[in-house]
């Protein structure tokens, strides 16, 4: 199937799914679970927290899935946002903090290959986020990397980059601000 | 790394929904800015445009198969019975991408899929678009014999002195005249038996622009600005 199709039967099972269809929550698990959980554990870094968290993102979907604008949002968009709050509210709950290494700005390295995934996210949007990630200092991708990866508060930031808190929330404002202008409204 | 100036900074709103969307807030102000996501549609909004910006770096992360026991473990947390009454209610919010400054006209179809659901009929839908725009959204509902249109991105597509008119378009058939369609609000319009009938998955609606009061002939008179087959929901 390619991304277009498969898109599409995403957004229309979540439909079904806002009417109570739990076929269709089936058909949104099929879709997504190997990327949602993907996404929880390497927030959480633990594969039993990740498994009841991943419970918990397809019973939020179930619940939620009548919020999801297909004219504001893609499926997948909406999907992994949910996934990372979820993982993200685990990972503040349990009060432990992991991902605690120093952020090396010069090792910065990718997750993983990038682009490694074409099945439900459009290579374009991934392109075009790389393409202003890439036009951000190495610090403020660094910075953004740990948030969006590991889950991490500005404090915990702040402390892995060894840097003020105040500096830290400049760099993420000042490379979110980026961000927006590069990717257009 | 080029400097960038005070226009350049993002707006209070923007830095919250950004920082929520990034997950680098903490206790108080993380759960300060879910209670505005709930309860501010702008700021909700802001919200969803940031998930939409970050999301695709998530393509990074290569997918794991989780074991099969946490769909076990879902399903089993499903209610037996199905929602469909109140589903159809929560997916109004479907609308809300939509009709865009169409609060009021979401509202009323809220009112019309709620009470209809209760009837245990099946509505039927139909995105009417053109131009690149979603111009009306309508709900069919076959067994009372209605149909509710909601002005979506209409405006957009208004001549002065012309009227918005519906027409089904059966497959393979003709298009039959429904009613007149207002700019700015929901309009629920008789469907007699005989359009009823074949209001079905097969079927197009269409809007044309007409003089006031409508096409005198039966058939369009003026430009056709969208269409959209119906489907169920």
């Amino acid at each position: 199937m390619d991304i277009e199709s498969n898109r599409k039967l995403l957004a229309q099972a979540l439909v079904r799914v806002a009417n109570g269809d739990r076929t269709a929550l089936q058909t949104v698990y099929r879709l997504t679970s190997t990327k949602l959980f993907a996404v929880c554990l390497r927030i959480l870094g633990e594969r039993a927290e990740a498994e009841d968290t991943l419970q918990e993102v397809y019973m939020t979907v179930w619940r939620k899935a009548g919020q999801f604008a297909p004219g504001m949002s893609s499926p997948m968009s909406w999907l992994i946002a949910i996934a990372r709050n979820r993982a993200i509210d685990q990972l503040r709950g349990s009060g432990q903090r992991r991902s605690m290494d120093p952020i090396e700005v010069a090792a910065e390295l990718p997750d993983d290959a990038p682009m490694a995934d074409s099945t439900l996210q459009s290579v374009q949007e991934q392109a075009r986020l790389q393409t202003c990630l890439d036009g951000l200092a190495g610090h403020e991708r660094a910075a953004l990397r740990g948030a969006f990866f590991d889950g991490n508060t500005y404090e915990e930031l702040a402390e892995r980059m060894n840097v003020p808190l105040g500096t830290m929330k400049s760099w993420i404002r000042r490379a979110m601000s980026k961000l927006k202008k590069c990717l257009g409204p | 790394m080029s400097d960038i100036d005070e226009n350049d900074e993002l707006s209070g709103d923007e830095v919250l929904a950004a920082e929520y969307a990034l997950g680098v807030l903490t206790g108080i102000e993380r759960a300060a800015a879910e209670r505005r996501i709930a309860r501010d549609r702008s700021f909700a909004d802001l919200v969803v445009a940031w998930n939409e910006r970050l999301s695709p770096w998530a393509a990074e992360i290569v997918e794991v198969t989780p074991p099969p026991q946490v769909w076990e473990r879902i399903a089993a947390a499903l209610p037996v019975e199905p929602q469909r009454r109140v589903g159809l209610w929560q997916s109004l919010a479907l609308w809300r991408g939509l009709a865009a400054g169409g609060v009021l006209a979401a509202a009323c179809l809220a009112a019309f899929l709620y009470f209809g659901a209760l009837d245990q009929s099946a509505p039927m839908i139909a995105a009417i678009e053109g131009g690149g725009h979603r111009i009306f959204v309508a709900t069919v509902d076959a067994k009372r014999g209605t149909i509710a249109v909601v002005p979506a991105d209409y405006a957009a597509n208004a001549t002065p002195g012309r009227v918005p008119e519906l027409w089904l378009i059966p497959a393979g058939g003709k298009p039959l005249p429904v009613g007149l369609l207002s700019a700015d609000r929901t309009v629920v319009l008789a469907l007699p038996p005989a359009l009823a009938e074949k209001a079905d998955p097969h079927a197009v609606l269409a809007v044309s622009l007409e003089p006031p009061g409508g096409s005198t002939t039966g058939r369009p008179t003026g430009p056709v600005i969208g269409s959209g087959g119906l489907t169920n929901l």
